[in-house]
């Protein structure tokens, strides 16, 4: 009875003793099922020492196949300090084949920790002076591979591209804009090691490194390799402050070429300012745009109907009153009579004042704000600025007028060749972007593609025809005949703003500027330059900039293969008395209907039947009367 | 007179032989480093495993009604050697408890062998009172462990000490005092912990620290860190014999405590169920024995003995596998350490003449 309970009892204990043993084979089970991953992995990385082979970065590469930034393959110095048996050797032969002080080396090398690399003085070795490392077979000392930055074209594009540190690491433009695409993924030589760092006999693990992404520009070598020479040649020849150029796809918002002066050379960043280097004109810069923002007003009066252009005239005396403050015309005693188109082709800023009254704050300020002034484009760049404008309550009629012919507002150059793209390309603001895709290397897959993006229509189709026809008149016929370029349809505008400093206008120091593009029926590309403070020279847009913007296009001709038009307005040294007439839209209508539309041109017949099936140039365009037009005529 | 019970001896036997071949593997790289011998700890432990067959040996041929006659002398001979120990210059510190009588490399810790004496003692006790009054009959002998526990805790020696606490009291839940008893014991021991706890903070660390490891990687945590370590990536059949990673210097003595962890690393799932089968083997056949048993001493003798083993080798195991916090308990048979090793042999010897009778 007795011993019936203490059996009882003790079988008792021997079920919790069993039961303890299963719970611990259970708890075996579950770190070596359940946990397995994580321990394995951290069991892992405590027990291997990684010698890491850098990834190379991702290229980057013009839109025609360019590479204007690549690697170079070098090797850096790593040492293992517990793998060094006679240290004072490798200290003193590593120091001499370095040419550094040995207390460098020895630093390093007497370092408790598993691995360590030489640097800087052991980074991006040449390959002499790693086969010297090699020869001396050192255990315990490693080459290892590394990519280092490189830039064929060394300034071409610089203030785009950015610049990489010694660890290839993106730290300025698009290196590091796309820093996280560019830099790829290290591999490593993984080794198993004890606690003390040496080496366990254990097979080592070679993980291969995963190369960073291809970056593909919008950028055009050729255009852009123009417009760099362009611009060197203008900072050299006119000593000039600056100088900055943008090309642009007016379709799309592609940017063909980008380029501010002074630039640098990115494999040599150390030795530039970081004034130069962090002011990419082309989108930081803000300023007055002076006349090439007549464009905005021009484009918003077409679209207002508040003008005609061809038929209504302004008289101007050289000067004009507003509020009491007078206005004057860059030339003085003025232009005289004259038509609108003229006021346009002469850039006379009180033809221009006349036309701010005649659209009236309210809708020459929402035009402005249409075409994207007062805020970013949101180009793919850093450093972008904004720009000023005048806050519409506090608008009078001086602001109004100034603000008509470019000044007292503030732009950047990428804001204006963004609107002026707008204002040609049919009436649809594009937001500008640089990189066109990422391409995995390897495989060649697109990971990420950039669409053109339609920011909002601004105006209509006809009105930016008739701004395209106007602008190419200014070309042919006015202020930026320097721009002229035999046997193509180019439209344009200069201009010329005073440079303010501390809200005071600075004298003889203009940033002279000239906006174009071509073929003005069809535009393909639209080139801004702009020049600050050039010296020896007349500081105007039409002779400064003019001249450098169609050696660019004329680059962009090449380029882009643009074909020669059928059709040009003939290139006139005096032009202020021409007649204008507009190529009536006769399409359609026999030649009885038409004829009293065409009685102001010339016409010169094609084809057999009654009716009007093509006119060449095409209706719209602008042209001095009793030009001879083709029609081409069918039943 | 029967036969000793052969499977016990077989499976001592076999365990001990497999704990030198553990303690080689996992402790040869540590050896080699620091005594330039890979052999060093081997050669030690082997010495005490022939030193352990002999013991049994002779231990077996003792009737163990000998130490019913002499059980006051061996507890007051052990009480004897509790104090010494504490005296610096008799005893030496090793890894912060002076829980030695050093010769040499060879350590012999009083408190292994204070075990069996409290329990023979208790054994006696309990068969020469009835334990119906507890007042009278579970105080007084609750008294001598918590004089011997109190000795060993100023070494201090937790493991041995919780081993002693833990095996007299289920010595006494087996010899039938009331549950009641046993409900209020656990309430007390709750509320001591608590007021442990509230008394020095860092003790709730340790507590927290083998729920989650990680919470303190470099402290409390790194033993079973390291231990984890050894056994998660082991897989069913391990790393294969010899090549654990851990062992090099990863796990601080390998070949001790955490000797488990290493025995998994090499030999994996199927290495830790052929340990566990060997103990659950010698316990059940030592319970067998002990259930087996018309003499009243004899029977709480070898149930003490065989429970202190089970209880000793349960409490090693839960730390390796992160059941509980580390106590710092050697594995028996497997373990490094002499004292360990012939205290565990002794155990195995008295169970066996026991089973004899």
């Amino acid at each position: 009875m007795f011993n019936k309970k203490i059996h009882k009892r003790i079988k008792i204990t021997l079920l919790v003793i069993i039961f303890c043993f299963i719970l611990i084979i259970g708890k075996v089970f579950y770190i070596q099922v359940i946990d397995y991953d994580k321990l394995n992995n951290l069991a892992n990385n405590l027990w291997s020492r990684n010698l890491i082979i850098g990834a190379n970065r991702g290229r980057i590469i013009t839109s025609d196949n360019v590479t204007v930034a690549s690697n170079l393959t070098t090797v850096s110095l790593v040492v293992i300090p517990n793998q060094i048996k006679n240290k004072d050797d490798v200290v003193k032969d590593l120091a001499n084949i370095l040419n550094v002080d040995e207390k460098v080396i020895s630093e390093h090398v007497n370092k408790r920790s598993s691995v360590e690399i030489i640097h800087p003085e052991g980074r991006q070795l040449s390959f002499d002076v790693a086969d010297k490392i090699n020869e001396l077979n050192y255990e315990g000392v490693y080459l290892l591979k590394e990519g280092k930055r490189y830039y064929p074209y060394n300034t071409l594009l610089s203030h785009s591209i950015g610049y990489v540190g010694i660890d290839n690491q993106g730290l300025s433009g698009l290196e590091l804009t796309y820093d996280k695409y560019l830099t790829g993924v290290s591999g490593a030589i993984k080794y198993f090691s004890d606690a003390k760092g040496n080496k366990l006999e254990k097979s080592s693990i070679y993980e291969e490194p995963t190369n960073g992404m291809d970056l593909y520009l919008t950028i055009n070598y050729d255009i852009q390799a123009a417009v760099e020479r362009e611009l060197n040649n203008v900072m050299d020849k006119y000593n000039a402050n600056g100088a900055w150029a943008i090309v642009m796809n007016p379709n799309n918002g592609e940017i063909l070429a980008l380029s501010s002066k002074p630039d640098f050379d990115p494999s040599n960043y150390k030795n530039y300012s970081t004034e130069v280097i962090n002011r990419n004109h082309a989108v930081w810069a803000t300023y007055e745009p002076g006349s090439t923002f007549k464009i905005i007003t021009l484009a918003a009066s077409i679209e207002e109907n508040t003008v005609d252009l061809i038929n209504d005239t302004f008289h101007d005396s050289g000067s004009v009153n507003v509020d009491g403050a007078r206005i004057k015309c860059w030339k003085s005693g003025g232009h005289g009579s004259q038509t609108y188109l003229q006021v346009v082709q002469n850039s006379c800023n009180p033809g221009f004042v006349s036309l701010g009254n005649k659209l009236g704050k309210e809708k020459l300020f929402k035009y402005i704000n249409l075409f994207g002034f007062g805020e970013k484009t949101g180009i793919d760049l850093n450093g972008e600025g904004n720009g000023i404008l005048f806050n519409l309550d506090k608008v009078g009629p001086v602001e109004l007028a100034t603000t008509a012919f470019g000044q007292g507002i503030s732009v950047t150059a990428i804001q204006q060749i963004t609107a002026v793209s707008a204002a040609i390309n049919g009436g649809t603001l594009y937001k500008p972007y640089i990189v066109k895709r990422i391409v995995e290397p390897n495989t060649g897959e697109i990971i990420e593609e950039t669409k053109p993006h339609i920011v909002r229509k601004v105006i209509s189709n006809e009105t930016s025809r008739t701004v395209r026809s106007t602008l190419e008149t200014v070309v042919a016929y006015g202020t930026g005949r320097n721009a002229y370029i035999e046997g193509y349809r180019v439209g344009g505008k200069t201009g010329t703003a005073q440079k303010v400093q501390n809200g005071i206008y600075l004298t003889g120091n203009y940033i002279v500027s000239f906006i174009g593009f071509l073929p003005a029926d069809n535009p393909q590309a639209v080139v801004y330059v702009a020049i600050d403070n050039p010296k020896g020279i007349t500081q105007y847009g039409g002779t400064v900039s003019a001249p450098i913007a169609k050696n660019i296009m004329i680059d962009v001709i090449a380029s882009l293969n643009i074909k020669k038009s059928e059709y040009t307005l003939d290139k006139e040294e005096f032009w202020y008395d021409i007649k204008y007439t507009e190529v009536p839209n006769v399409i359609g209508l026999t030649i009885k209907e038409a004829k009293s539309q065409l009685k102001k041109l010339t016409i010169n017949y094609s084809g057999t039947g009654n009716i009007i099936k093509s006119i060449s140039p095409e209706p719209g365009t602008i042209v001095k009367e009793n030009s001879t037009i083709k029609i081409l005529l069918s039943n | 007179m029967k036969k000793i019970d052969k499977l016990i001896l077989i499976s001592v036997v076999l365990i001990s032989l497999f704990g030198l071949l553990m303690i080689y593997s996992s402790s040869s790289v540590w050896a080699e480093y620091k005594f330039n011998d890979p052999y060093k700890f081997l050669k030690t432990q082997g010495i005490f495993v022939i030193i352990g067959y002999f013991i049994i040996y002779i231990i077996s041929k003792i009737n163990y009604q000998i130490y019913f006659k002499y059980s006051n002398i061996i507890l007051l001979g052990c009480i004897i050697l509790l104090i010494l120990v504490l005296i610096p210059g008799i005893g030496s510190v090793r890894n912060g408890s002076r829980s030695w009588f050093g010769i040499g490399s060879f350590g012999i810790q009083p408190s292994e062998f204070a075990k069996i004496g409290i329990i023979i003692f208790t054994a006696k006790y309990l068969t020469n009172n009835k334990m119906k009054d507890i007042k009278h009959s579970v105080f007084p002998i609750l008294s001598v462990v918590f004089l011997i526990f109190g000795l060993i805790m100023l070494q201090p020696d937790f493991g041995t000490g919780i081993i002693i606490v833990v095996t007299i009291i289920v010595l006494l839940f087996v010899s039938g005092v009331k549950m009641n008893f046993f409900i209020k014991l656990g309430i007390l021991g709750l509320i001591g912990i608590v007021a442990l706890i509230i008394i020095a903070p860092y003790r709730l660390k340790r507590i927290v620290s083998f729920v989650n490891p990680w919470a303190d990687p470099l402290g409390s945590g790194f033993q079973i860190i390291q231990s984890l370590y050894a056994i998660g990536p082991s897989g069913l059949l391990g790393a294969g014999l010899g090549n654990s990673v851990q062992k090099h210097f990863y796990l601080p003595e390998p070949q001790t405590d955490f000797i488990f962890s290493i025995i998994s690393e090499e030999l994996g799932f199927m290495g830790v169920l052929i340990v566990t089968t060997l103990f659950i083997t010698i316990i059940y056949r030592g319970i067998k024995i002990s259930i087996y048993q018309k003499d009243n001493f004899a029977k709480y003798l070898s149930f003490g003995l065989i429970f202190s083993l089970a209880f000793q080798t349960i409490l090693n195991l839960m730390v390796v596998v992160g059941l509980i916090p580390v106590t710092g308990v050697t594995l028996p048979f497997l373990s490094y350490g002499g004292s360990s090793l012939l205290v565990s042999m002794i155990n195995i010897g008295i169970i066996l003449n026991i089973s004899k009778q």
